[in-house]
């Protein structure tokens, strides 16, 4: 189970996260929602340790994740994977690599650097390779994937790291709406058919509905809202997002309305 | 086991047959590096042998050294302190007035020489082999040449190096200009831009930043090649360097070293503070 409590992070005097606290029970599918600049990348990447908290602490299984360092900070960073928007894959190497890269931190250090990747983990890249439909792409380099295909060689090297929980950083904000079924789909079976848990940032609050267990509602930097999806009214979610709440809130009948002054539309007409 | 492993193991053997290209080849893929290792290590001792080098000669020298060594303490600028910092000026304005030179010639080169810039396969091709040409014939030979043109002194200096480093500057401001990102070009040319206006407003950008680097990293480079080109003659603090080495004054030649090295070490910090300056700290920190 993760557990975090009062977390907080401050660069110089924005408070980017504050006083975070909430659990996650293992296996649940947990969605940070909010809209841009409330925390959520913080938060995750705080969990991963990519950014050091400020104050607060953060436990797995008991285990005082804030304190680690060396070693066994590279230990823990194994057992919570990963996902990044920009993908984060190394585009000059082969999509194998890439997913191999997953084993970095248990491979011993003189085969990984020298590229002698054990067979035995070559397989089981191959094997994560296979469960998102892109194993044909193993030995094409990392950069000449599309978005989507990138973002499932992402979620391999992920898998591949055998995590007990995945942080997935605004996964689809790049992809298209294909893209983004393909990807959430991907995270939900690994969720689903591995049981790791899932702490997943997204912007769009119709995704966030539909695939996750529970929301957490991030504005300004603090937990404003921590419920199952149904909980979430229309109400509080304008609360959660401000103004932005009616892009967010999508659907047809909410389309954004051109916002043109009628001097501009006549001169516009006459142009 | 994580039950990915599970998987991976169950359906080792369909995997490895699926998949036997990126298995098969390893073996030879690894032969080849090590071949490539072999014939790099053959050649090397081919050379040591055929060039004499002989670690024996090394060894017996290393007591002369020992002697130079303990001569240069202490470091003293002997009656020629105001001399000696006069050539200082002198080789820094050499540097500075041939890096400046060098740079605005080799600008436009450069734009000329990059293939975004320029889709004609001969113009670029021709601009390239001259700078080639200009690249290929060192700074000092630069300098006795133009000794010869226009007589001893830091004038020659300057031209050497405005020359030598037209052609490096040239290809280094066309790879640079060639790795720009072409999305900001098509921007401009979208909203009706012409060439000039694509170059100015999608390359130019993008591209001062490396090229600043560049040009002030080449001034800290030059400050120490004007100390050899002294030494021909070409002007500067070299000239006093080589003298003081005949006359074997070695303190003041620990002296004269000291106070380039100083040089460069505050050129260095100052065109360290410029460069954050002009590429902004924002791009260097987390962003």
């Amino acid at each position: 189970m993760l557990v975090v409590e009062g977390l907080t992070r401050r660069f110089g005097n924005l408070h980017a996260v504050s006083g975070a606290s909430f659990a996650v029970e293992r296996g649940a599918f947990v969605g940070v929602i909010g809209p841009s600049g409330a925390g959520k990348s913080t938060l995750l990447r705080m969990i991963n340790r990519l950014v050091d908290p400020s104050a607060g602490r953060i436990r797995f299984d008991g285990q005082d994740v804030t304190a680690l360092t060396g070693s066994d900070l590279r230990r823990w960073r194994r057992r919570a994977a990963m996902i990044f928007q920009q993908f984060n894959l190394v585009g000059r190497l082969d999509v194998l690599t890439n997913v191999l890269m997953g084993r970095i931190a248990t491979v011993p250090a003189w085969r990984s650097l020298a590229g002698l990747w054990p067979d035995d983990d070559k397989l089981v890249a191959l094997s994560a390779l296979e469960q998102f439909d892109i194993a044909p792409l193993a030995a094409r380099r990392a950069e000449h994937l599309s978005g989507g295909q990138q973002q499932r060689v992402a979620i391999a090297r992920a898998l591949v790291q055998e995590p007990e929980i995945i942080l997935a950083d605004e996964p689809i904000a790049s992809l298209d709406p294909r893209n983004t079924r393909v990807v959430m789909d991907a995270l939900l079976r690994i969720n689903k058919h591995f049981g790791i848990t899932v702490l997943c940032n997204l912007h769009s609050l119709d995704i966030a509905r539909a695939y996750c267990d529970r929301l957490i509602g991030m504005a300004a930097g603090r937990i404003v809202f921590d419920g199952a999806p149904v909980a979430l009214t229309d109400a509080l979610a304008r609360d959660i997002y401000g103004l932005d709440s009616d892009q967010v809130l999508d659907g047809a009948a909410r389309a954004p309305q051109p916002d043109l002054p009628e001097a501009a539309l006549g001169e516009a007409a006459a142009a | 086991m994580s039950p990915l492993r599970r998987i991976a193991v169950a359906n080792a053997d369909a995997l490895r047959a699926r998949h036997s290209d990126l298995f098969d080849g390893v073996l030879a893929r690894r032969l080849t590096a090590i071949a490539v290792v072999v014939v790099l290590a053959a050649l090397a001792a081919l050379a040591v042998w055929r060039l004499d080098v002989s670690l024996a000669r090394f060894g017996s020298g290393l007591v002369q050294i020992a002697n130079i060594v303990g001569a240069m303490f202490p470091p003293t600028p002997g009656t020629h302190l105001v001399v000696f910092l006069h050539a200082l000026a002198e080789t820094l304005a050499i540097a500075f007035l041939g890096t400046l030179i060098a740079a605005a010639i080799a600008f436009p080169l450069g734009l000329l020489a990059a293939k975004n810039v320029i889709p004609n396969v001969f113009a670029h091709f021709a601009v390239r082999r001259l700078l080639d040409t200009v690249r290929g014939v060192d700074v000092l030979i630069w300098a006795l040449i133009f000794i010869n043109v226009v007589g001893l002194g830091p004038f020659a200096g300057i031209l050497a190096i405005a020359a030598s480093d037209t052609g490096s500057f040239g290809k280094l401001f066309s790879e640079a200009i060639e790795n720009a990102d072409r999305k900001p070009v098509e921007g401009v040319v979208a909203a009706g831009g012409s060439a000039l206006h694509a170059v100015r407003y999608g390359l130019v950008p993008q591209v001062v930043p490396v090229i600043a680097s560049q040009v002030l990293y080449y001034f800290e480079s030059n400050t120490r090649s004007a100390t050899i080109i002294g030494i021909v003659g070409a002007g500067g603090i070299g000239l006093h360097l080589a003298e003081q080495i005949r006359v074997l004054e070695w303190g003041q030649v620990a002296f004269l070293v000291l106070l380039i090295l100083v040089t460069v070490a505050v050129i260095d910090w100052v065109s360290g503070r410029l460069r954050f300056a002009i590429i902004g700290r924002s791009t260097v920190g987390a962003g």
